[in-house]
């Protein structure tokens, strides 16, 4: 009964961020020469929000899962960063018309691949570094260095890029975050990114909760592990790549979300999951509804308002399981 | 192999990187018996037991049920034998019959649906370890105790005819490790094999039909409990006098007492 009550208050938190988000904004709906096009423009930056916010949501439940850490998520450990910096590359080699990807693929798919690129490859690398019994700090430290260095790349491509105006403006507004730009054709490419993304970690769930007794138990219970964890890595990838391919360089939606439905739903992935995709969602379209509100000379990027949101969140966290471990 | 043999071992040998943590033990062991293992902290249980779940990889020969345990498949493995470690990275807020439904994972179908017969397991896993007044009650928020019992159900609620635990009694009090042990005959009594490693001598005599002796990674004597359990092989391994007769002993009610 809480459960299924949990479910309706998410979708009606869902549905009224989605309403205020396409009644909210610059212009005005009265006029109705401006109200459709208004409301497409829209409905086309709320759809961006809602599959990079169920996408990212979804990615934080898994990761920590796979890595039975709650402090970790895909901003923590490098991923989105990875993501960001395949996205770049994809993006530079997209407008400097390098034929990297071959002519096969359209524009609005070379972007997700290079993030999807980018995400896989900081997931591997982590992986490969924190084996099962690393510890919180040495997951988010190898995360750290990890965002650092792609942060570094990204800043040297921006450098690069800076040689054209236009190269340079779509990988800063890129790097920091938003869903201002995105087009009907970018949503429906990363539609199918994070659609699948999700089925796939919803049909993981059992395996999922199983690795929560580390890597022995569940092996000994019948779980083939490298499998689980490599097919669980992938699908966040791809959720990862799908999102920032979408809503750029965004943090922390993966931490919050999933820390905030714990208590509500549980820790079983079967109800986490669907809960983390409709919160993520509509969590990342109310920031978007405070971007455009906010009063300043431009709109606010995504990244930064969910970075204000979500860095105390994550040091308030840190510091619960810091006296946990203090007193055993 | 003898009928009912259900682990024939030959030759078994576990390395990590140079050292030598098991080596070349052979042994077979039958249903229906609980099976002691014994040794002083670092003789190789913990690392046989695993080996045995599939845990570490090995050299030798190793066969399960009749057949060779590289051949086992992952679930075949955990529908044969079920492993209890001494201390769980389970630590989530998971209901505790959730815990014990984790034993079914490898019944499920190519599909991942859960089996007809999950509900009826795990009931009966749960009744057998009294752990069904826990079956709401969060994991993480269980005493040590609690928790081994889950766990215990947990295994017994794959119906593996072969358990494999680890110090189970370690940390408990004295009722629910006689509670525990008394199960553990049981269990042996309707057909399992049971292999328990322990550091209790007298839990072990009390309770097992045969015992393994490890020390350094060696099988330093292997028969019946009574035999291994005895003032040469003890004296040997342990470098200790077992003392015949003491103040006091426990047992459980309409059992008779045995001193430790």
């Amino acid at each position: 009964m809480k459960i299924a009550l949990t479910y309706l208050v998410l979708l009606v938190v869902l549905v009224g961020a989605v309403a205020l988000a396409l009644l909210v904004g610059h212009g005005s709906l009265a006029d109705p020469t401006l109200r459709s096009t208004l409301l497409g423009l829209r409905a086309t930056r709320v759809g961006a929000a809602l599959l990079a916010g169920a996408a990212l949501a979804t990615g934080g439940a898994v990761v920590q899962g796979v890595f039975r850490d709650p402090l970790v998520s895909p901003s923590i450990l490098g991923t989105t960063a990875g993501a960001s910096l395949g996205g770049q590359l994809a993006m530079l080699a997209l407008i400097s018309h390098t034929p990297l990807f071959g002519p096969a693929l359209s524009a609005e798919m070379v972007l997700p691949l290079g993030c999807l690129l980018g995400a896989g490859l900081s997931l591997v690398i982590v992986l490969g570094f924190c084996r099962e019994r690393t510890g919180s700090l040495t997951l988010i430290l190898t995360g750290f260095i990890l965002s650092s260095l792609f942060l570094a790349l990204s800043s040297f491509i921006t450098s690069l890029a800076q040689d054209s105006w236009d190269m340079s403006r779509a990988v800063v507004s890129f790097t920091l975050g938003g869903v201002g730009g995105v087009s009907t054709r970018q949503l429906l490419a990363a539609l199918p990114f994070v659609g699948i993304g999700i089925a796939a970690c919803w049909l993981w769930s059992d395996t999922l909760d199983l690795l929560l007794s580390g890597e022995d138990e569940a092996s000994s219970l019948g779980v083939e592990v490298g499998r689980a964890r490599r097919w669980a890595v992938t699908w966040v990838a791809v959720l990862a790549a799908a999102a920032i391919a979408v809503g750029g360089n965004v943090g922390f939606v993966g931490l919050i979300v999933p820390h905030t439905l714990r208590p509500l739903v549980g820790v079983r992935h079967r109800r986490l999951i669907p809960a983390c995709a409709l919160l993520g969602g509509a969590f990342l379209v109310a920031c978007d509804i405070i971007a455009r509100v906010f009063p300043s000379r431009s709109e606010l990027p995504l990244g930064v308002i969910t970075g204000i949101i979500g860095a105390p969140v994550f040091l308030i966290l840190l510091a619960r399981s810091q006296r946990e471990v203090s007193h055993g | 192999m003898a009928d009912g043999t259900l682990i024939e071992a030959q030759g078994l040998t576990v390395r990590r990187r140079s050292h030598v943590l098991l080596d070349e033990i052979s042994f077979s062991l039958e249903a229906r018996q609980v099976v002691a293992l014994l040794g002083p902290n670092g003789a190789g249980k913990s690392t046989l037991l695993k080996t045995l779940a599939g845990l570490l990889p090995f050299s030798g020969e190793l066969r399960l049920d009749g057949r060779e345990a590289s051949r086992l498949d992952r679930a075949e493995r955990a529908r044969l034998l079920a492993y209890v470690p001494q201390h769980s990275a389970l630590d989530a807020a998971l209901p505790a019959r959730d815990v014990v439904a984790h034993g079914r994972f490898a019944h499920r179908d190519a599909w991942g649906r859960p089996g007809r017969g999950d509900d009826a397991a795990i009931d009966h896993a749960m009744e057998l370890t009294d752990t069904r007044r826990l079956a709401d009650r969060s994991f993480c928020r269980l005493s040590y105790g609690e928790r081994r019992l889950v766990l215990l159900a947990r295994a017994l609620a794959t119906e593996a005819r072969v358990l494999l635990l680890d110090e189970p009694t370690a940390a408990l009090d004295v009722a629910h490790a006689l509670g525990l042990l008394h199960r553990l005959r049981d269990l042996a009594s309707r057909g399992s094999l049971v292999i328990v490693a322990l550091h209790q001598l007298n839990e072990a005599a009390q309770t097992s039909d045969r015992a393994l002796l490890l020390a350094g990674g060696q099988l330093v004597a292997a028969g019946s409990a009574a035999e291994v359990i005895s003032a040469e092989p003890v004296r040997r391994v342990y470098g200790v006098e077992i003392v015949p007769a003491a103040q006091f002993g426990y047992r459980r009610p309409a059992e008779k007492a045995t001193a430790p």
